[in-house]
């Protein structure tokens, strides 16, 4: 409804709704494919429902058609599901410690977190797969650790976390996105909190000192390849499909350090950032660091009047950042305002120009609802928005978005859909690449409330999966979650080619094989204690339903090293090791070397076994380790 | 309290006596205002640009003098304590979102403005109160440009961490909101009225206020309450809004009182006319809040009475009328919760029961949405079927075995007439 001439809007029929005719005729129901007559029967309306959800079950020995990556929040996880069923296929550990696969306590795990190895706990929120060209490619996906300023990269190969690096300079990685195109040579990632530079006691209380940075690693080595500093702060980032830019939001263009402060500004900014002039200026060395930081530094702030950035005021205290998948727009989500803002990014080059201002890249700005927070995208042309506090998708025309902030009289919302509820990220079927087939949607809700079976005051998440291959959106999966994904990627099965058995070079346990060379063990065939001072490593082999050791001895306080290679090349035959009484479990998945350190408790007999179960006499598979005193 | 009082007005008079300089054109007023004049009175005709009010003063102003901005920056800026100004027309302020441009802007250390009978009209904010204690904002009237887009204007009255703000009496139209809060307690808007914007109240994170004998209608939702708690809303009214009559998004230890909300249509495109699947005009929407009392409201002609999701059960919902909505309550939860206080529910138009013991409550327990509800909300698409004789059939069954039923709401004291709306009544 416009603001003008709707006061002679019809009322009195409204109020005669209950007349079937009316019913039948009301907008929006009348165009509802299948469902055109009025006068069904239950039977017949149950069967139309059936059927749709049937489409999107998969019967037991079917496969889904989609992998979905899922960030596991602050349980510092990601998981793997396989959409439409919903059903949870895998998790991957990263910045939590897991005890059936030994994430963090194993060597090769340890060694993947580097200088973060004592930290047990993280906040996974964006999982994003490499690209090429603008097409996934199935190689990895890369998550951000809020709590502790990292980011991880995970091989698609063999769905385990190879590289954790923490960002220097700056705290709380947010949003993270991956270059689209040509590849994926930068991970792009938010810090989102301001904090004083360098952050060594100086500035505490001095917020006018603060600041934050953009920062892009470089995908192949997971080192630092710059950092920009912003204005503000920055929330979610996105690239574009030319490889030229990326946009970021910011909710805090205030600069504040409390709630209140930070919602006074009707409008803050997505901030725009020109990476090749970024990466110009840092090939030409024209950068500084910061402390003990190597890491390049280059200052996007207004103030430096750079050629890095340009801050384009959007309404308020913006969250979401989405690039449409024909690669024309970044769609900045209002949060504060029922609004998300379209900008045209053929527009940009002509704002770092200079030729234009910042407004004017803007070509649309939908009000959508209450609480905007992401946006997906149907390759269609259609946009679908979450819409926090409406409990709602809006699902809208971006063509038609641009035509009504011309001043045309066009229809650009095409329905609503309750979700439950408070939705947060929602992602399509390839939505974030070109390749959008416009499939299904997920709607990550924040809240179950009493959508499942109570369990206690801790609820799940509800993760809802939507059909919105025809043109109406249609709810048909409700899934419940543990703490707590934020945000997730699905790509199509024909892009992943996971290995079904490890390669006995696999980089992942190369320095443990290193170490037994240097010990001169083979590790496919000895079954050996090397004791090397108080330090004693213990190689062996196993295959269902032996380990290749049935016992060792050791003595009490030895810093022990279990180096275990399972030659086993049956795809699924996975072994543990545990340790009894030591706190020690692993995982050895075929054709795999793992290793775990620990010290050998006081004298005694300790069992060990094998808890991945493997073979008839699983039960058998054990050892003794002998503490002597 | 008293002295400073008297105070004052000693001031005021010697001011008054001493400095009678009339002001009859920018000039004049500049300086004026430079002068620090104690009062200031305009006299008819038009005063062009941008006016800082740095000391404490009454601008009031003659019929037919207008305070024009060129379009550039903010009309009025009041960075002092007590300023009041009264009578004003205010025109043609900067249409600069980003910067905030207001007809007044009121800066933080500005407290105990009286902004009061005062014409405005502007591309963007009317009034913007920025952190500003005590303001009175009343008998205004301020109307928004409609050649610019609606996520272009400003709102009617902004305020941003105001507190003892007493808002009454104003008119807003054509902006974009008509009254913004947030961050913002202890702060009374009353009697206003809103009418043909994109939200009447648009209300964030503020507690301790009180929303009261408001009325909106043709908006885009007369009430949006969000994210606050002890408020007391009594006396609205709301008609012919779209999308929400008012809408509760995580209110808590609230009073929901004597208001009307009638006729809520289904939301429709902003710029277009078709209105939106899936946009149904709620009179009532309730989420994620409790320890609320809903009680005497009046909620007609809509699409949905009460829509009111999980995770809300602890309100007292009682002595509401619900007159003839389409569907007079949607309840999206699978637990049962009962609406009644002390023995009173609610009145529903479409109560069929009988009271034969004449006490003003049906005999049989009301239940606006039954088994066939909840088959509407999980296949939204049976409402084609809502008149069919199968739908009335399957109540039929659902009455006579109840192993059918699904939990809901349930009224166990349907009233068999509504209670008389007295307007007015403080809670």
């Amino acid at each position: 409804m416009d603001d003008q001439n709707n006061d002679e809007q019809p009322t009195v029929s409204r109020r005669g709704f209950l007349g079937a005719g009316t019913l039948a005729g009301a907008a929006g129901v009348a165009g509802i494919a299948g469902f055109g007559s009025a006068i069904m029967s239950r039977d017949a309306f149950a069967k139309a429902a059936k059927d749709a959800m049937a489409k999107a079950t998969v019967h037991p020995g079917e496969l889904d058609e989609y992998y979905g990556f899922w960030s596991g929040g602050h349980s510092g996880e990601v998981r793997i599901l396989g959409l439409p069923s919903m059903r949870e296929l895998i998790r991957i550990p990263v910045f939590n410690i897991e005890s059936a696969t030994g994430w963090g306590l194993t060597d090769e795990s340890i060694r993947v977190k580097g200088d973060s190895k004592d930290v047990l706990c993280g906040d996974a929120h964006h999982p994003h797969m490499s690209m090429t060209d603008g097409h996934y490619d199935g190689k990895y996906v890369f998550i951000n650790d809020k709590l502790n300023t990292r980011v991880a990269r995970i091989r698609c190969d063999i769905m385990k976390c190879d590289k954790i690096l923490t960002i220097p300079n700056v705290q709380a990685i947010h949003g993270l996105r991956v270059q689209k195109v040509p590849r994926t040579k930068y991970v792009f990632c938010n810090g989102e909190f301001r904090i004083p530079q360098p952050n060594d006691g100086r500035d505490l209380n001095d917020p006018s000192k603060y600041f934050t940075m953009y920062n892009a690693v470089d995908a192949d080595s997971m080192e630092m390849a710059f950092q920009v500093i912003v204005d503000g702060n920055l929330d979610n980032t996105d690239a574009d499909y030319s490889g030229r830019f990326t946009a970021a939001t910011c909710y805090n263009s205030e600069e504040g350090t409390t709630l209140p402060e930070t919602m006074r500004n009707e409008r803050d900014w997505a901030v725009v950032f020109d990476i090749h002039a970024i990466e110009k200026a840092v090939k030409a060395g024209k950068y500084t660091t910061i402390g003990d930081s190597k890491v390049p530094v280059l200052d996007g702030r207004a103030k430096a009047n750079s050629p890095f950035t340009r801050y384009i005021p959007v309404p308020k205290s913006p969250h979401g950042l989405n690039t449409s998948p024909d690669g024309k727009y970044f769609i900045a989500n209002g949060k504060l305002s029922p609004t998300v803002t379209v900008i045209e990014i053929d527009k940009l080059p002509e704002l770092f120009a200079g030729k234009i201002k910042e407004r004017e890249t803007v070509v649309a700005e939908p009000e959508l609802g209450l609480g905007p927070l992401h946006t997906a995208f149907d390759g269609r042309g259609n946009a679908y928005t979450t819409l926090f506090i409406d409990s709602q998708i809006c699902k809208w025309n971006v063509a038609d978005a641009i035509k009504a902030y011309n001043g045309e009289k066009v229809n650009y919302i095409k329905q609503k859909l309750d979700v439950h509820y408070q939705p947060g990220h929602n992602h399509t079927t390839m939505g974030e690449t070109r390749d959008a087939d416009g499939k299904y949607l997920v709607s990550l809700c924040k809240f179950s409330k009493d959508r499942f079976l109570p369990v206690g005051p801790l609820h799940a998440e509800n993760d809802q999966l939507i059909d919105i291959s025809g043109e109406e959106m249609k709810l048909v999966h409700d899934g419940p979650t543990f703490a707590e994904p934020h945000d997730c990627m699905i790509i199509h099965r024909s892009k992943m080619k996971p290995l079904k058995i490890w390669k006995r070079d696999d980089p992942f346990f190369a320095e443990t094989a290193v170490i037994a060379k240097k010990d001169g063990i083979s590790l496919e065939r000895d079954n050996k204690v090397v004791r090397d001072g108080k330090k004693v490593r213990v190689y062996m082999t196993s295959m269902a339903p032996n380990f290749g050791l049935t016992e060792f001895k050791v003595k009490t306080g030895d810093e022990v090293t279990v180096i275990v290679t399972n030659m086993d090349r049956i795809e699924d035959v996975t072994h543990g090791f545990a340790m009894c009484q030591h706190g020690v479990s692993m995982e050895i998945g075929p054709q795999q070397t793992s290793s775990i350190t620990f010290t050998a408790g006081k004298p005694g007999l300790y069992w060990y076994y094998c808890h991945w179960f493997c073979h008839a006499l699983h039960m058998e598979m054990r050892g003794r380790m002998m503490v002597e005193a | 309290m008293l002295r400073v009082a008297l105070f004052v007005i000693l001031l005021l008079l010697q001011s008054a006596t001493l400095q009678a300089v009339p002001v009859t054109d920018s000039a004049s007023l500049q300086q004026a205002l430079q002068q620090k004049q104690a009062t200031i009175e305009l006299g008819p005709g038009t005063y062009r640009g941008n006016f800082l009010i740095t000391h404490s003063t009454t601008l009031s102003c003659q019929p037919n003098s207008v305070l024009n901005a060129n379009h550039q920056g903010d009309a009025l800026r009041i960075t002092a304590a007590d300023v009041t100004v009264r009578g004003c027309t205010i025109i043609n302020w900067g249409a600069d979102l980003t910067a905030m441009n207001a007809g007044i802007f009121v800066e933080q250390q500005a407290a105990s403005v009286n902004l009061s009978n005062n014409t405005l009209k502007g591309d963007t904010f009317g009034i913007w109160i920025d952190a500003s204690q005590g303001a009175q904002i009343t008998h205004n009237r301020i109307e928004g440009n409609l050649n610019i887009r609606s996520q272009d204007r400003g709102n009617g009255i902004h305020l941003y961490a105001a507190q003892g703000a007493n808002v009454a009496h104003n008119e807003v139209w054509h902006t974009r909101d008509g009254i913004y809060i947030d961050t913002s307690n202890g702060n009374r808007l009353h009697n206003n009225h809103l009418h043909h914007l994109r939200y009447g109240v648009h209300y964030m994170y503020s507690h301790h206020n009180e929303v009261s004998h408001n009325r909106t209608h043709h908006t885009r939702t007369g009430y949006a309450l969000m994210q606050s708690k002890h408020l007391q809303v009594f006396g609205n009214q709301s008609d012919q809004d779209e999308n929400y009559g008012i809408l509760m998004n995580f209110i808590t230890d609230s009073h929901i009182r004597n208001n009307r909300i009638s006729n809520v249509q289904t939301g429709s495109n902003p710029t277009g006319a078709a209105t939106i699947s899936g946009a149904e005009g709620k009179a009532l929407f309730i989420y994620n809040s409790v320890f609320n009392t809903i009680e005497n409201n009046f909620f007609q002609g809509s699409d949905l009475g009460i829509h009111l999701t999980a995770g809300s059960e602890d309100n007292r919902i009682s002595g509401n009328a619900f007159i003839h909505n389409r569907q007079q309550v949607k309840y999206v939860s699978n637990r049962t919760q009962e609406w009644s206080y002390a023995e009173r529910g609610n009145y529903w138009s479409d109560y069929l029961g009988w009271d034969r013991n004449q006490n003003g409550v049906g005999d049989t327990a009301y239940e606006p949405n039954d088994a066939m509800d909840k088959l509407l909300w999980t296949y939204p698409l049976a409402k084609l079927l809502i008149n069919s004789p199968a739908v009335e059939t399957l109540r039929w069954i659902q009455q006579a075995f109840p192993v059918l039923r699904s939990p809901g709401v349930q009224d166990s004291y349907p009233l068999m007439a509504p209670i008389a709306q007295v307007q007015g009544v403080t809670p």
